[in-house]
């Protein structure tokens, strides 16, 4: 797999608390990344870091061979936040359909997320009225809607039930077979074992473990056990 | 909520017209000169200078602020198209959200009509564009506010308090000159001021949209969380820089038009054609203080008109307040002076045709013998305002209360 994006040396001070130190990993073309780590671990800094909403004092972030301005960022990846209500007023029809006129022409269309991420039963209703399950389940088809190749899931399972959840892991999986590529952040660490092709281990704001299972469970010096028992080891 | 306050400014202004005009029986001389502009137009949509202080704002603050709160400007930031471009789709908004709060007045100035009461276009236009200027102003400070403060409450407090602000610039500046006066001449209430007297000022309109504009680009410098603080504050002054610029080149802009009917902005054509000849500067010192009724007519009835016609003249407000405990009256007090060509005349009268005479003897004119101008004789009319208290008080709110409805039917 061909690298698609590499970031380099992301550091992020709020006032003196260090948030991000010096992190450092790359995307591959093609895969699902887990972004994992505990509450505070620095993983929706680095998210908005990554889409340009938030500036860094220190590193730089490449597409293939060029570092991408945070201006630019847009146009490379799509970030879709964890626990937003956008346009709370609107339905949910509109912000499909809104999204669907503002990225067409896309693969995706809204007829091909409705059955998937069960929407049919909430079209008519207002954002604002939606559950935290609801609501996710209409982030992830506006985020699936865009025509990025690279998307960043913020907890992309957080209010999701257990079946929901592997719907939704499935249609993440099909999505990356279509060319897709993901980077989730994920906290629940069965869950990123589950989806994930590769994980970048986060823990207070510094990268302690990138790769795969495998590869992660080798840099703990463990012959067995899942994501668990290798995050504790690294961290 | 405009419909009924337009409602209630225009019943109470058609009712006090007719008693002006004569239906209580009142004296025959009041109704001479009585213009609409003044008995109904201005106080009937006053409910807008209302709405453009107290309503206007927090909408045009929640459309910034419900962004930031429910993490949709997350979303809007990465969607195409640039954030200015975004923040102006959101201008366009508010002033399409005005455009239909006018209805109501347009309403009023119908049924106006159909009472047979007249409305002069050029007047009416020129106040409505006052009201609009007026809004934009308010949503520009406002848009500011809500980009730059954490939440909504803390930015409709910096907004309240900036109106609260402009009002005491206005009370304090008031009929001192210098700097203070002209930089009171720019509040929301002061501009708004000139359109309510039929007067469109060039200088006025550029420096309201200027201010407007700047609102808003500021709040596109700041919205964007993605840049940094060096970012955001080189912008920030660039953009004070180039807004103080256009202010300081607007302040010397004395281009104006009198929109109003009976012309009480301008001098009669026979004067304005011989001021207009006169090319010396002309310095006036006005003796008087602030609160005192003379300076107000001298303000309103030659101050106003001499600086449409005399670009170069300079007047200095040397008068001080009379009403202070410890203050003892000047002995020069009363006293306005005319400077021209070395010379000066004292003259201690407001009158319109005294302060003339005394400019001409200065710049050495003989004036033309005045001609007889047609005399405004007014419009005078008593009616009653038949049938709005039902559609402003009872079909307006009904509409809204069903468009609401229909609204939120979904779910």
């Amino acid at each position: 797999m061909t690298e698609l994006l590499t970031v380099n040396g992301v550091s992020k001070y709020f006032q003196q608390r260090c948030v991000l130190s010096d992190v450092s990993f790359s995307v591959r073309r093609g895969e699902v990344l887990g972004l994992i780590g505990p509450n505070g671990a620095g993983k929706t800094t680095l998210f908005e870091y990554l889409a340009g909403l938030m500036p860094a004092d220190a590193g730089t972030m490449k597409h293939g061979d060029k570092i991408v301005p945070p201006a630019h960022r847009k146009e490379t990846l799509f970030y879709l936040p964890d626990a937003i209500v956008p346009w709370a007023e609107q339905t949910v029809s509109w912000a499909l359909h809104f999204f669907e006129k503002l990225y067409r022409p896309t693969s995706m269309s809204v007829s091909d997320l409705i059955g998937p991420l069960r929407l049919d039963e909430i079209r008519r209703a207002r954002m604002s009225s939606l559950s935290k399950g609801e609501r996710k389940r209409l982030l992830l088809a506006l985020g699936l809607l865009t025509p990025h190749e690279l998307l960043l899931l913020d907890e992309p399972f957080d209010g999701l039930d257990l079946r929901q959840t592997r719907d939704v892991m499935t249609l993440l999986r099909n999505h990356v077979a279509n060319g897709r590529t993901l980077m989730l952040s994920i906290h629940q660490l069965v869950d990123a074992g589950r989806v994930c092709d590769r994980l970048v281990m986060l823990s207070g704001g510094k990268v302690v473990g990138e790769g795969s299972i495998d590869e992660l469970r080798a840099q703990a010096n463990l012959s067995e056990g899942g994501v668990e028992e290798i995050f504790l080891a690294l961290t | 909520m405009i419909g009924p306050l337009v409602g209630h400014g225009f019943i109470t202004a058609v009712g006090l017209y007719a008693e002006a005009s004569g239906s209580g029986g009142g004296p025959a001389g009041l109704a001479q000169g009585l213009t609409p502009l003044d008995g109904i137009l201005v106080p009937t949509l006053g409910a807008y200078d209302l709405a453009a202080t107290f309503l206007f704002p927090f909408v045009a603050i929640r459309i910034i602020a419900a962004e930031k709160q429910s993490g949709g400007l997350k979303l809007l930031l990465q969607l195409p198209g640039g954030l200015a471009t975004k923040v102006g789709a959101k201008a366009l908004v508010l002033l399409a959200g005005w455009i239909v709060t006018l209805l109501p007045g347009l309403l009023a100035i119908v049924l106006w009509r159909s009472y047979s009461g007249h409305v002069y276009a050029p007047e009416t236009l020129n106040l409505l564009l006052g009201h609009f200027l007026r809004a934009m102003l308010s949503a520009g400070i406002a848009v500011a506010a809500a980009a730059l403060a954490e939440n909504a409450a803390s930015a409709a407090i910096v907004t309240l308090g900036f109106t609260v602000g402009t009002w005491v610039l206005d009370f304090v500046a008031a009929g001192r000159g210098g700097f203070l006066q002209q930089l009171a001449s720019y509040t929301p209430t002061a501009t708004l001021r000139f359109f309510e007297h039929g007067l469109l000022r060039l200088n006025i309109l550029v420096a309201m949209l200027a201010i407007s504009v700047a609102g808003f680009a500021l709040a596109t410098i700041w919205l964007h969380t993605g840049r940094n603080w060096r970012f955001r504050l080189s912008g920030t002054a660039l953009l004070l820089l180039i807004l103080g610029l256009v202010m300081l080149g607007t302040n010397g802009v004395r281009a104006s038009w009198d929109a109003s009917e009976n012309r009480r902005n301008s001098f009669s054509r026979i004067d304005e054609a011989t001021l207009s000849q006169v090319e010396q500067p002309l310095k006036i010192t006005v003796v008087l203080s602030p609160e005192d009724p003379r300076l107000t007519d001298y303000e309103q009835n030659v101050l106003r008109k001499l600086r449409r016609v005399m670009p170069r003249l300079d007047v200095d407000y040397a008068g001080n307040s009379r009403t202070g405990l410890f203050v003892k009256p000047e002995d020069h007090y009363g006293e306005i002076w005319y400077e021209m060509n070395g010379q000066k005349i004292m003259e201690r009268s407001t009158i319109e045709e005294v302060v003339l005479e005394q400019i001409y003897k200065l710049a050495g004119i003989n004036p033309q013998p005045r001609a007889e101008e047609n005399v405004f004789s007014g419009y005078p009319l008593s009616v009653q305002a038949r049938g709005a208290a039902w559609i402003f008080y009872g079909l307006w709110p009904l509409v809204i209360i069903i468009l609401w409805w229909v609204q939120n039917r979904v779910r």
